[in-house]
């Protein structure tokens, strides 16, 4: 995964368009989900699942894998759709997102396979991954490498530095962070909001070895994995700052925090699966017919009990 | 009785009671982390941009900043979900706040179930039961829009911690333009003799559903509307312990610690009588839509005046034995 073949290139371009479109299409079906964050980390997904980690959708829980942890727990969506495609849960099961008995909205332990972390508080997940990252040192897994996928907005987080500290003092170079820097928080541009930078000098400062990339670009991504997982394991853990764009492949979501929690109306989703097409020159379909849910809250509920039968 | 429901959904009102709050107290301050538009801070943020703080996403420095700003006089409006304000900025909640008894109040917004599809991260059962067990802290779940006004006004004319509960939620509408609030008092909305059923937050609509089917099977209910948790009306509760026998809760919210632990303490000490209580048990909020929340976690008319007929039956064994 170090060079990547035109094929290679080729496949993995198929999967980060794919999660796209599977997000469109399940978010729709659920009449909610967060588009923005899920397109801004669908190259880093495809790369991750696309060879960049050792796991298998036959042995989950094998011991050896590389863990995942999305700490941006609310992009659930773009990792639904992720192991999905690489066959650790069938695409029906999308179609569940939001319903009862069906994926959460956020990520949740042990729902499906693949999934590892219980998440949606931001800012927890570094904390999480540096505990999985000593437990395997504590087991001399020394093959195992943990992947964390962090949110830019959730730098904000102070826990996110008192994990960043701890990582450096336990010396886990077993540990991966990898920071969507998509630039947009919840309610507007993070240099309005609560700027994070320098970002590349702060996890620097606090003793971590620092990769930046293009994170939408799919050769530039496997090489600082690549660089992530066997070049640098010299007692410092590995932040791969992945600079992306929200929303990225739908002109009108990109940069756009209105998109950061918001479904698309059927019609809607329609002229951004045709945008899709035209960003990526693809001419896709939508799997399925699609229908967005109305949910009539309480006045449906106490309404419906008091009318006689 | 008929209930209609705004077509406005509380949190609208939350925002533009802080519009109208700002106007008056001059000394107010709203701060965000990073929702504004969710919990619908944003309308204050418009009106009055030099008196919103955003402190990001960084609930821990949301509640801490809120309680420096109240140290140097101002009245301040922290507002995050009501999971991140109980849970995980409990810490600076207690120490910088509630301890030090600081104006701070406390907006939690999608408490409850109502984070709906965001699951059990973001749903919340447990807020009223943390906030409570806090000292100084006064804790409220207004019923409807009207009462939501009415409550922000009280807690600007009282210096000190408020927790209150703000939701997306389209509520019943309760209360006509009259209505008052006051901390430490319940109402009374239907008289009845063989239970009383107790609704706190918007979840009153469905005890007063409850007790119109109650109605129909010969149960003559009483219904009481509990905003204030903390204080709670325990005069209330006790003339109705006396006149009922028997009391069913309903919250939105977990069993535990919120209005049915707080009516069962009171009785148990004061005039112990029957109760049973609706809400959610040992679990999680999961995600989905509201109405089916409501049903799945059985927080229904039919539910409530299921659990009320089988506690009257009780009630009337315990008498004839």
């Amino acid at each position: 995964m170090k060079h990547l073949t035109p094929e290679k290139s080729r496949a993995l371009a198929d999967t980060a368009f794919r999660i796209r479109r599977l997000c469109l299409e399940f978010i729709t079906c659920a009449g909610w989900g967060h588009i923005g964050g899920s397109f801004s980390e669908a190259e880093l997904l495809a790369c991750l699942y696309g060879g960049v980690m050792t796991v298998s959708p036959h042995a989950p829980d094998s011991p050896a894998r590389d863990r995942f942890i999305l700490s941006k727990a609310h992009a659930s969506p773009a990792l639904y759709a992720a192991l999905a495609i690489a066959g650790f849960i069938p695409e029906e099961r999308l179609f569940t997102y939001c319903r009862l008995d069906g994926l959460d909205g956020h990520t949740q332990r042990g729902q499906c396979p693949g999934i590892e972390y219980s998440g949606g508080s931001l800012g927890t997940g570094l904390s999480y991954a540096t505990g999985l990252a000593l437990g395997l040192r504590l087991q001399d897994n020394f093959a195992s490498r943990v992947f964390c996928l962090v949110g830019d907005g959730e730098c904000n987080e102070g826990q996110i530095w008192e994990a960043t500290m701890s990582a450096a003092h336990y010396r886990l170079d077993n540990l991966i962070a990898i920071v969507d820097y998509n630039k947009v928080m919840a309610k507007g541009k993070m240099s309005d909001l609560m700027p994070i930078e320098p970002l590349a000098r702060k996890f620097a400062a606090f003793g971590w070895s620092v990769i930046e990339c293009d994170g939408h670009d799919l050769a530039e991504i496997c090489c600082a994995f690549h660089r992530a997982k066997y070049l640098e394991m010299n007692g410092r853990p590995v932040v791969v700052i992945a600079h992306t764009v929200k929303g990225r492949g739908l002109p009108e979501a990109e940069f756009n925090y209105h998109w950061h929690t918001h479904s698309p109306s059927v019609p809607q989703a329609e002229k951004f699966l045709a945008a899709l097409n035209r960003t990526y020159e693809r001419n896709e379909r939508f799997s399925r017919p699609l229908s967005s849910p109305k949910d009539g809250g309480l006045e449906a509920v106490v309404t419906a009990d008091l009318t006689p039968a | 009785m008929k209930l209609s429901y705004s077509s406005q959904p509380l949190r609208e009102v939350f925002g533009e009671t802080l519009v109208e709050l700002g106007g008056i107290h001059r000394q107010l301050l709203v701060l965000d982390a990073d929702l504004n538009t969710s919990s619908r801070t944003v309308l204050f943020k418009q009106k009055y941009p030099d008196r919103f703080i955003q402190c990001g996403i960084a609930e821990a420095n949301l509640f801490g900043i809120a309680a420096g700003l109240a140290a140097q006089g101002y009245t301040t409006f922290p507002s995050t979900f009501a999971a991140f304000a109980a849970r995980k900025a409990l810490d600076q909640v207690y120490v910088n706040i509630a301890y030090p008894n600081l104006d701070v109040k406390i907006a939690g917004s999608y408490c409850g179930m109502t984070a709906t599809e965001c699951g059990p991260s973001h749903n919340c059962a447990e807020d009223l039961a943390v906030m409570r067990s806090l000292p100084h802290v006064k804790v409220v779940d207004p019923g409807d829009n009207r009462e939501l006004r009415a409550m922000m006004h009280a807690m600007m004319a009282k210096p000190g911690p408020v927790y209150f509960r703000v939701s997306k939620v389209n509520a019943p509408e309760l209360f006509g333009a009259d209505h008052t609030f006051e901390f430490g008092r319940g109402h009374l909305l239907r008289s009845g003799r063989d239970v009383t059923l107790v609704g706190t937050g918007f979840m009153t609509a469905v005890a007063l559903g409850a007790a119109a089917l109650l109605e129909r099977d010969g149960i003559s209910a009483a219904v009481v509307h509990m905003p204030s948790i903390k204080p709670i009306d325990e005069d209330l509760l006790v003339r109705q312990a006396r006149a009922t026998g028997a009391l069913v809760t309903i919250e939105n919210h977990r069993v535990f610690g919120g209005l049915g632990g707080a009516t069962g303490e009171v009785l148990a000490r004061e005039y112990p009588v029957h109760i049973d209580m609706l809400g959610l048990g040992d679990t999680v909020f999961e995600a989905a839509p509201l109405q089916d929340l409501l049903r799945h976690y059985q927080l229904t008319p039919r539910a409530m005046a299921a659990k009320a007929h089988a506690l009257v039956q009780r009630k009337r064994r315990a008498s004839a034995a």
